[in-house]
């Protein structure tokens, strides 16, 4: 039996929804009968989750896939505290997410770093504050913090295959793709429970992305935080994730649940691109292809064929 | 055909002049200007060598001189044995400079609140909901109108003045920070408040620091109307400062006085403005 048909097989048998090693693990992410619905117009709304139920467990590395408009990201920035369920909540780390605060590292798309900040200041900023304050800057010890501090910040971007020769530009220096391995490592700096990233690395070439993906797959296997990863991309999330999500757009009325698939991802050895040539990758990608766009309309297939022309991936 | 490459480069977008043509280019009408002014008066004294409306360049001259190194008619004569930094700083010129100097900057001074009003409605909710549909309103409100009102408020000394400077460029530094402030992405507050920043952190370490640069910029673009208020203000009531001289040597058809005046405080907005543009390089090599 194919790597991907046990992966199908288990996904159709199980209730579970968390890889086997994690069932014991705390819930750390948990949305529980989560609806949102936006105004649109005079007594009109429209809904764009719907009775969303997902718990996700310490750990986990969690791919959400999805058509452009199903709530991917509106999912990732209600568990960030940014956006708010209309019913339903959404809990944290045990907590109920009220507000945005430092439990979730979060690395966006695009502006995801401070434009009048160095490469190391960037990534010095969280702890800085965390642990400074306005006044411990202020304090004869905080040189001796800083300098550890520093020390910190620089092995964690060399971690990121960042040179030292750059820790000193700004932004608009760098390279899309190391502005976001600065951003990872800025996140991770804080150490934070849970890690979300939003379409992280849709605005990469093809290589840069490929040599991200590598690199946050090492991170997350030495490190095990949560991720909660929203990409179009379905190579991405298959490769990246040990759990995948796909959501699927709310229809008017239907009463249904966003939650297309919800499954475990085969955690094989070997680098990403030895996996993305193996047959069971390419059986369960097309299982995925088929399953989240199989029967859908010919608008989304060729939101699809835009998905690999701009990730430069054949799907 | 050479004049017809010349004037086609002028038409050329895509045209890169060297740096001597730059430098070169940018001097061109000052010469005009100086140029056509000596030319009009030469014709005008031909016709009335006495003529005081367009100065020649010795008239110009001698009222340069006695505005920089003598004192003011309403002030003690200097001794003849006073030395030229004596002059210097006793000269109507000096005296005028420093008092609408004091006037201009303390305005500027008190148009760092404003700054920060603007930044707080555009950082805090609450505060945005409080003020902004005021400002907006009090941007509409014509600042010289008020001027009778601040005379009775604040009597016809400085502050009437200084506060005419604030109360006319207030509102838009305000909202200029507001709407730039309001500019800076989500993702970026967003961020922040992830890195474990405070709300004051956002507002002042994330928010404000990113904006600055254009703060300053935005500043420099109110300058002139910093001065035009200070000059409306010295010009009704004053009894210093450098559009009360000029109010009052109109009254004498003092064109050699005047035109110097003018010049000068073009020099000073515009050395102001430069050395703004550079601290605003030196201090945000980013931006």
């Amino acid at each position: 039996m194919g790597l991907a048909a046990r992966v199908i097989e288990s996904e159709e048998s199980s209730e579970s929804t968390a890889a086997p090693a994690l069932v014991a693990a705390p819930v750390e992410i948990a949305l529980r009968d989560v609806s949102v619905s936006y105004p649109v117009g005079k007594g009109k709304s429209k809904t764009v989750l719907s009775k969303l139920n997902v718990e996700i467990r310490a750990g986990e590395f969690v791919a959400v896939l999805g058509e452009t408009g199903c709530g991917k990201s509106t999912l990732l920035r209600m568990v960030l505290g940014q956006e708010f369920p209309t019913t339903g909540a959404i809990h944290v780390d045990g907590k109920l997410v009220t507000r945005i605060d430092a439990r979730c590292g979060y690395v966006p798309q695009k502006y995801s770093l401070f434009p009048d900040r160095t490469m190391m200041q960037n990534v010095m900023y969280g702890p800085e504050n965390a642990f400074c304050g306005w006044l411990g800057r202020v304090l004869p010890s905080y040189r001796r913090f800083k300098r550890q501090l520093r020390a910190e910040a620089e092995e964690q971007l060399l971690r990121m295959g960042l040179r030292s020769g750059d820790f000193h530009k700004y932004p608009h220096q760098l390279s899309g793709g190391m502005q976001q391995r600065v951003a990872i490592a800025q996140a991770l700096m804080m150490k934070p429970p849970v890690l979300l990233m939003d379409e992280a690395f849709s605005a990469l070439d093809p290589a840069t992305r490929a040599s991200l993906q590598q690199q946050l797959r090492t991170i997350w296997q030495q490190t095990r935080p949560t991720v909660l990863f929203v990409t179009h991309n379905t190579a991405e999330a298959l490769l990246l994730g040990s759990r995948l999500l796909v959501l699927k757009p709310h229809r008017e009325g239907s009463g249904e649940s966003n939650v297309l698939l919800d499954m475990p991802l085969p955690q094989s050895s070997g680098t990403i691109a030895e996996r993305e040539q193996s047959r069971e990758f390419i059986e369960l990608r097309e299982y995925v292809k088929h399953k989240a766009y199989g029967s859908s309309s010919r608008q989304t297939e060729e939101a699809m064929e835009q998905e690999t022309d701009e990730s430069g991936d054949s799907l | 055909m050479a004049s017809i490459a010349v004037v086609g480069q002028f038409a050329d977008i895509q045209g890169r002049p060297r740096r001597l043509w730059t430098q070169s280019l940018s001097w061109v009408l000052f010469l005009v200007g100086i140029f056509i002014y000596t030319q009009f008066s030469i014709v005008r004294h031909k016709e009335n060598p006495e003529d005081r409306v367009v100065p020649s360049v010795s008239q110009l001259y001698h009222g340069i001189r006695s505005a920089v190194l003598e004192p003011a008619e309403e002030d003690d004569p200097l001794d003849d044995n006073a030395t030229l930094a004596q002059r210097l700083t006793h000269s109507m010129l000096a005296k005028d400079t420093m008092s609408s100097a004091g006037r201009f900057f303390a305005a500027i001074l008190l148009l760092i609140p404003a700054i920060l009003i603007g930044l707080h409605m555009a950082v805090f909710p609450y505060a945005e909901a409080l003020c902004l549909r005021f400002i907006l309103f009090f941007d509409k409100i014509v600042a010289l109108s008020l001027l009778p009102i601040l005379f009775i408020a604040f009597g016809i000394g400085d502050w009437a003045k200084v506060m005419l400077m604030v109360i006319g460029v207030a509102p838009t530094l305000m909202l200029d920070t507001y709407n730039l402030a309001k500019a800076v992405p989500r993702e970026q507050v967003v961020k922040a408040f992830t890195l474990k920043s405070s709300n004051l952190d956002v507002a002042y370490r994330v928010v404000l620091k990113q904006i600055l640069p254009q703060i300053i910029n935005s500043v420099r673009l109110n300058l002139k109307p910093l001065a035009l208020f200070l000059f409306a203000g010295e010009m009704i009531v004053s009894s210093d400062g450098l559009a009360y001289r000029i109010g009052i040597m109109r009254r004498h058809m003092g064109m050699d006085i005047i035109i110097p005046y003018i010049l000068w405080v073009a020099v000073l907005l515009f050395g102001l403005d430069a050395l703004l543009k550079f601290a605003n390089r030196r201090l945000h090599p980013w931006a």
